[in-house]
């Protein structure tokens, strides 16, 4: 069994002049801490924001919900593979006999039509492994954080939705 | 005679004075947590009282469980580094780096020299936020409310920082495999040093404000008291073991990555204002670690040159069959990664040796004989964060 240390209480200061320095010390102290809270009265900046008047400005990098460019995926799944919790789903059949293949911007072939790109962002960690494997960088974060919603099943994104764009009209390119 | 609170042997000789012997009373179960603010988290502790004094006390574990070793069971190397983010979740970075260099010894890979620079930057920068989280949350819990502002002020700047860098404020996933996700441009590294430059004369702020502070000092002078003699039974780490005057540090005693190179000292408890080992030697300990901090980080910013910082990886990450253990000096003491590889693409076992998880159990050592309010005090001087206690 350890060895615990016993404490013995402070002695009590009996002499007079021992009494008066500790009131001293104490008054001095508790004082001097006062002033410091004190100063920030005057020719302090408050550094909080206002939020819904004022918006922080976000750094570039910022990480917040994903978004996925349709018509530059070519459905390879990398970015489903390195997710770390599996919350987005692909699908993506055949495209049929005899029609044209078309191009990403920086010029790879799509050879398969994408049928279902959906993220759970109540699931996603936002650690952004996904937007670092994909070889088409279609899949960027970024910055709209203000997607609450009333159910967990709203947070569901498809991404081949028609009003994706225009909220990326808002977002992404504004 | 028994001592009737002495209910597991545990305390032989309660830390009690003459003024608490006349205040006992029957013994009365009690809840702390975990819901308690003090708690710093999701902590339960069942204490037992005698009237105001503590003569028992069992942390109660668990509400914060994730079972992220067993996830990480089934993840790629790569994908385990946001898991490892959320044990301490206070400093992150400390953490990915513990864990990113057990898979890089396994791996034999070789760190770029700037990537190793950028790391300890950010995990120093990560160890002053911690520790101004925990300056600000324990004068918090003794009832002073505006350290707590000044600290997180100054933290977010910090963060903010990080934010830049790497995409996120909290959990960053920025130290990877091999090196670190993003380069700092200069205009940034400039940013750390103005901020040092501003933050350096607040830590005396911080010392005129807290440290000396008289009714600061009579609250935590004396109190928690732990000897090195418990901290060496427990296998007790970090601050709490240096306020108990103990000098380890593994960045000087087990030097890793690049901290060789680095002059700093490692600040121990002197028992200034009490006895050696009580909560205000724990506290004050951070304080000068701070300090220490800035000292690395002023010597990082001179010896930072250009260069790749990611090294040579494989796509797939496949670890040879074998063990390690890597332990690393984290804000709130070491933190040990034991992986264990079968080859293939997943660890076979992934285990956290938390320095947290060590302070909670040593609560029932200090409790008997303290008054509740002490016990608050005690809880916040030794820093625990349940994420990484559960994980």
């Amino acid at each position: 069994m350890s060895t615990h240390t016993t404490i013995q209480a402070p002695a009590k200061p009996s002499a007079f002049k021992a009494y008066f320095a500790e009131l001293f010390n104490g008054v001095s102290t508790t004082v001097k801490g006062m002033w410091i809270t004190f100063r920030f009265v005057w020719g302090v900046k408050p550094v909080s924001i206002e939020y819904p008047e004022v918006r922080e400005v976000l750094p570039e990098r910022a990480r917040h919900r994903l978004y996925n460019d349709a018509q530059n995926c070519i459905s390879c799944t990398q970015c489903a593979m390195a997710c770390p919790v599996d919350c987005i789903y692909i699908s993506s059949e055949k495209l049929p006999e005899g029609s044209e293949i078309k191009k990403t911007s920086n010029g790879q072939s799509i050879r398969l039509k994408l049928t279902q790109f959906t993220i759970d962002t109540a699931l996603c960690c936002y650690c952004g492994l996904c937007t670092t494997v994909c070889p088409t960088e279609c899949l960027t974060h970024t910055q709209d954080y203000e997607f609450a919603q009333y159910t967990i099943d709203a947070m569901k994104y498809d991404y081949l939705a028609p009003d994706v764009v225009a909220w990326r009209d808002r977002i992404v390119n504004k | 005679m028994m001592n009737k609170w002495d209910i597991d042997g545990l305390a032989e000789k309660p830390t009690i004075n003459a003024d608490t012997e006349k205040l006992k009373s029957d013994l009365l179960t009690l809840n702390m947590g975990p819901q308690h603010p003090a708690t710093h988290g999701v902590l339960r502790v069942e204490i037992k009282t005698d009237s105001e004094i503590v003569a028992h006390a069992i942390p109660h574990l668990g509400y914060l469980h994730r079972c992220m070793e067993k996830h990480c069971e089934a993840l790629d190397y790569r994908g385990i580094i946001p898991f490892v983010d959320r044990l301490d979740y206070l400093a992150s970075m400390n953490m990915e780096w513990g864990y990113v260099m057990a898979v890089e010894k396994m791996l034999g890979t070789e760190v770029p020299r700037r990537a190793e620079l950028l790391r300890i930057l950010t995990c120093e920068l990560q160890r002053i936020a911690s520790h101004l989280m925990a300056f600000g949350t324990y004068a918090l819990d003794l009832g002073a409310f505006s350290p707590f502002l000044y600290a997180f002020d100054e933290r977010e700047k910090i963060l903010r920082l990080f934010e830049e860098i790497s995409g996120a404020r909290l959990l960053y996933n920025y130290i990877w495999i091999g090196g670190v996700w993003n380069d700092w441009t200069d205009s940034q590294i400039d940013r750390v040093k103005e901020f040092l430059d501003a933050f350096e004369p607040q830590t005396q702020m911080y010392h005129e404000l807290v440290s000396m502070n008289k009714i600061f000092v009579q609250r935590t002078a004396n109190v928690g008291v732990l000897s090195i003699q418990d901290c060496f039974d427990y296998g007790a780490t970090g601050p709490v073991l240096r306020g108990s005057g103990y000098k380890w540090d593994l960045r000087k005693n087990a030097p890793y990555s690049l901290y060789s190179e680095f002059d700093f000292d490692v600040p121990v408890g002197t028992g200034e204002m009490g006895v050696v080992g009580d909560c205000w030697n724990r506290y004050i300990v951070r304080m000068k670690e701070v300090k220490e901090s800035i000292k690395i980080i002023r010597q990082v910013m001179d010896k930072l040159e250009p260069g790749s910082v990611m090294g040579k990886v494989p796509k797939v990450i496949k670890l040879p069959e074998g063990e390690v253990y890597v332990r690393s000096e984290c804000p709130r003491g070491e933190l040990g990664i034991h992986l264990i590889s079968k080859g293939g693409k997943e660890p076979y076992r992934l285990k956290v040796k938390s320095p947290c998880f060590t302070h909670t159990s040593m609560l029932p050592l200090m409790a008997p004989g303290q008054m509740v309010a002490d016990f608050v005090a005690t809880i916040g001087s030794i820093d625990i964060v349940l994420g990484e206690v559960d994980r």
